[in-house]
């Protein structure tokens, strides 16, 4: 009967509303749905980080096998049940570089992909800035304009700024129209 | 509805509400949903000026002045809560629990079929067909999605076949992860 009453429409007496859900720093869910996360580790990282008393209980969960008759379920159903991750992580981590002409003599190097490797662009845009001693700014959604060329320069720069850049990690696009 | 929503393309406009229109979707919120009664005037203040953000497919969502996603709309059909909403207040939709095995299934945006409302593990409170209602799951808290029924419960009982509750909105789709709108 208790679940009867569980589902059971209107304000529970005893309870103040606005109820205050708690929601996974990872995945943003409500963290009894992280365990249906693809990247379930990380969340498990960010609720040992944040919510230690949680975090101890999902381990203990963690240990109980599924049941038989509960595969089975599984594996009656159609379609795939795949649960996507956020968007910003589905694309491959890259980071393009090119070149494009400004004026006549001049060129400028536009940065892409930054973002990909949860960089903030900012602060890019700046560190380059002052690397190179000159103008830099952040032009788009995950773009960076440095005034001046300095492409080849980046396959060095970037990997020993932000180690988890692997050289091979950065393409190189060539000249660009703008 | 949300499953290939993106906030920086899907939408296509923010209205500012006329006092006179913000008052009907007030009172059609509340005639929809009755035990919100006490509650309305925290979640739409009277004082408060909303806005709709007008999205592709005929979706409108409502904002309040902080904006927050309040509810949302296709079609000019009913207004429905955002789950971030409905978990302030879970209370005001008809409930209707599935077993586990459907959740993930749930949460990555397919429609809820029959059988994983009628299995052991799963749980309805009867509603007639086009009903909006609140998406639950067995041992959990928290609703994981909201839909709309396509069949009255009974008959999803009796027909237990095919699509029983439309998948309207659910954790991580679009509008989940719609940042709040400046
Ligand atoms: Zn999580």
């Amino acid at each position: 009967m208790a679940e009867v009453n569980r589902l059971k429409i209107g304000p529970k007496e005893g309870v103040n509303y606005p109820i205050q859900v708690t929601y996974c720093g990872n995945c943003t869910m409500p963290i009894e749905y992280c365990e249906y996360y693809p990247d379930y580790d990380k969340c498990k990282q960010w609720l040992e980080k944040h919510l230690p008393t949680e975090f101890e209980k999902v381990k203990i969960g963690d240990n109980e096998t599924p049941t038989g008759e509960e595969e089975k379920k599984r594996q009656k159903r159609g379609g795939k049940g795949i649960i996507k991750t956020k968007k910003k992580e589905e694309g491959p981590k890259q980071v393009c570089v090119s070149r494009a002409p400004r004026g006549k003599k001049k060129s400028v190097t536009v940065v892409t992909g930054l973002s990909t490797f949860d960089i903030d662009l900012k602060v890019a845009a700046k560190f380059f800035g002052q690397r190179f001693a000159c103008g830099s700014s952040v032009t788009g959604d995950d773009e960076i304009v440095i005034q001046g060329d300095v492409k080849d320069d980046l396959f060095d720069v970037i990997p020993d700024k932000w180690p988890e850049i692997d050289e091979d990690l950065i393409e190189d696009l060539g000249d660009q129209k703008r | 509805m949300f499953k290939k929503f993106d906030e920086k393309e899907s939408i296509s406009g923010v209205l500012q509400l006329k006092s006179s229109v913000q008052k009907s979707i007030r009172s059609k919120i509340l005639d929809s949903y009755p035990h919100l009664e006490n509650y309305l005037d925290v979640i739409l203040p009277k004082k408060d000026a909303f806005k709709i953000v007008k999205c592709h497919d005929h979706i409108e969502i409502l904002i309040n002045s902080a904006g927050e996603q309040q509810f949302f709309r296709q079609r000019e059909g009913q207004w429905m809560p955002t789950l971030k909403l409905l978990h302030k207040y879970p209370f005001f939709l008809p409930m209707q629990q599935v077993d586990k095995g459907a959740i993930r299934f749930v949460l990555s945006g397919a429609n809820i079929m029959c059988p994983g409302l009628t299995s052991p593990g799963a749980q309805m409170t009867e509603v007639q067909k086009d009903t909006i209602v609140a998406i639950m799951a067995e041992g959990k808290d928290h609703a994981l999605a909201i839909g709309k029924t396509t069949l009255s419960t009974e008959d999803i009982a009796k027909i237990n076949k095919g699509i029983g509750v439309e998948n309207c909105h659910y954790l991580n789709d679009g509008l989940w992860q719609m940042k709040p709108v400046k």
